[in-house]
């Protein structure tokens, strides 16, 4: 699936190839409502009467922009940069918000991995919480992508596992795992998608075109951890908690019929933050860092922990290691 | 002599401790001016004025998001992975300082607080003025209500055996050295050596700023209570759940 991956700013002519026919498809349906522009006029000139405030027409010609649109792989950098600015004045005209979406690409020579310390992790869920507020999660439908496992201590049986406990932690005799998407090296929910509306970035960051995604659900199908989450209403997010700090690829709006997940705080990351959930960690149970440089923190851990990783056998490499002190 | 001494060092700690970089330096220079004049010997205080003042403030000129309210202390003793030297995050003075991040709608706290204020009855020098105080274990107890001493009951440690015993606000090292209060981890390493090395390569304690570039460790003291240093239980975040699909985990 290596073909598939998108090589930096630029689409890659590969990914052309590959998409052409959903970009066929597209452009059917705007030829078939004679063009972009005219489609524009029409939808505009058959706007319900009433509410025809210059805002509500202008939401209504960049909402029908936003439609016609390609998949980001195939986005020059300009159209990015339109898109971006659509999405943003969107925010603002349905909202209020003033949100900033990136557009930052994957560093040169950094994957991401992910390292848990089981015997560290107290059950706190303060990763939850932070991951909740940093990636505008949907409140009306309490979305997680992370979750903690209570687990009696001696063995991993993800079986018998409690993930709703609501008790004083830690509890005696129990230990603590947290799951979220492990960003795998060999991602099945990327093979089976049939639109080309998931792929793997260079810094091996799984993310989600939500604008390109039909909502077929296959990909939450293929993925061996339970690690994305359907949309089945538009997300409900207070704007008064709305993180306004955004990336295209990341936490930015996501609307009814499509699926998301965990994409390592791609808006923090690619700028050198830690993620959220490591950030908020009261214990020190997460770290991240970069696998390609030797002397970085997950590099000491795999060098110097007994590690491992769930479902190995599956084959997926998850970039998401367990450990113990 | 020991009086003066002593008196100078709590000059010098509380120059630090208002996060005053004049008033700190002001006080290293009059010791160090005084103590050659006199030709007394200052090693002690020496040693203490340069582990204070050689610290690296880095203070608030820091990346959008980053921390933003917290002075960083250059260790070099312990090395990062890599033998990169790292940062660890100090108390300041200021108990406005409190270092806190926002996450969308919520703030994190984290427990750094400012030790002055955190440590109720800093600076200790207000009682152990230039001498030793050596007192009956219930007068300790009388003295300290705020410290659960825990951990030396169970090591059978008595005050000295960290806290210097001339200078309650320096830590008394097993080699002869003494440390201030913001680099407990040279104490706590002493017998915690394999979570120290853990520590200073990034699997043990929390880590601030990023992952890449300035590395911002806590220290030992920023989430153990060093006379106490297991965390307390606590009621876990009650967000919105995901109950898991029948066969998943399978
Ligand atoms: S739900 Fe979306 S991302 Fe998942 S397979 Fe279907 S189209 Fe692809
Ligand atoms: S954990 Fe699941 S969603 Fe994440 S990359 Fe692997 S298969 Fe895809």
């Amino acid at each position: 699936m290596t073909s598939e991956r998108s090589t930096g700013p630029l689409p890659d002519p590969g990914d052309h190839t590959l998409l052409q026919k959903r970009v066929d498809r597209r452009r059917a349906l705007s030829i078939l409502l004679g063009g972009a522009a005219i489609g524009t006029s029409a939808v505009a000139a058959c706007a319900p009467l009433g509410a025809t405030t210059p805002e509500s027409k202008e939401a209504r010609l960049l909402a029908w922009r936003e439609y016609i649109k390609g998949n980001y792989r195939t986005m020059t950098e300009v159209e990015r940069a339109e898109t971006i600015a659509r999405l943003e004045r969107l925010a603002e005209l349905k909202r209020g918000v003033d949100v900033t979406i990136q557009s930052t690409g994957a560093q040169p020579g950094v994957v991401f991995g992910y390292a848990f310390n089981i015997s560290k992790c107290q059950g706190f869920r303060s990763c939850i919480e932070a991951c909740i507020n940093e990636n505008n999660l949907d409140r009306r439908a309490a979305t997680q992508y992370i979750r903690i496992f209570e687990m009696e201590d001696g063995v991993v049986d993800l079986d018998h596992a409690d993930a709703t406990f609501q008790h004083e932690v830690p509890a005696e005799g129990h230990f603590y795992m947290g799951t979220q998407c492990f960003q795998c090296a060999d991602p099945p929910c990327v093979k089976v998608c049939p639109v080309g509306a998931t792929w793997q970035e260079p810094d091996g960051i799984t993310v989600v075109d939500y604008d390109w995604c039909i909502g077929c659900r296959y990909c939450m199908a293929a993925c061996p951890y339970w690690a994305r989450r359907f949309n089945w209403g538009e997300p409900e997010v207070p704007v008064a908690e709305l993180n306004t700090n955004q990336h295209y690829l990341g936490n930015r709006a996501r609307k009814a019929g499509v699926v998301e997940k965990c994409h390592f705080c791609i808006h923090r990351t690619r700028k050198g933050q830690l993620p959220a959930c490591a950030e908020a960690c009261p214990t020190g149970a997460r770290v991240f860092g970069n696998l390609l440089d030797p002397d970085s923190e997950i590099r000491w851990v795999l060098a110097n922990k007994r590690v491992f990783r769930l479902k190995e056998d599956l084959k997926t490499e998850p970039r998401f290691w367990y450990f113990t002190d | 002599m020991t009086r003066v001494t002593t008196a100078l060092v709590c000059v010098a700690l509380l120059g630090m401790s208002a996060g005053c970089r004049e008033r700190d330096r002001a006080a290293k220079e009059e010791s160090a001016e005084l103590g050659t004049r006199r030709g007394e010997p200052v090693a002690d205080v020496a040693r203490a004025h340069s582990e204070t003042t050689a610290i690296a403030r880095t203070d608030t000129a820091v990346a959008p998001g980053a921390v933003a309210t917290v002075a960083s202390a250059r260790v070099d003793l312990w090395r990062g992975p890599g033998d990169r030297p790292f940062d660890v995050t100090l108390r300041t003075g200021d108990p406005a300082s409190a270092m806190s991040r926002r996450f969308g709608r919520i703030t994190l706290r984290t427990s750094l607080r400012s030790r002055a204020a955190d440590l109720g009855q800093y600076p200790c020098t207000s009682c152990h003025l230039g001498r030793r105080i050596v007192l009956a274990d219930d007068r300790v107890a009388d003295a300290h209500q705020n410290i659960k001493v825990s951990h030396p009951r169970q090591t059978g440690g008595t005050c000295a055996t960290c806290h210097s015993a001339d200078n309650v606000e320096l830590l008394a090292l097993k080699s002869g050295e003494r440390a201030t209060l913001d680099h407990t981890y040279r104490l706590c390493a002493q017998c915690h050596f394999s979570q120290a090395e853990a520590w200073a390569a990034g699997a043990h304690g929390k880590r601030l700023d990023g992952w890449q570039g300035r590395r911002v460790l806590m220290g030992c003291a920023d989430c153990h209570d060093p006379h106490d240093p297991a965390l307390e239980p606590r009621i876990p975040f009650r967000g919105p759940r995901i109950e898991r699909t029948r066969g998943s985990g399978k």
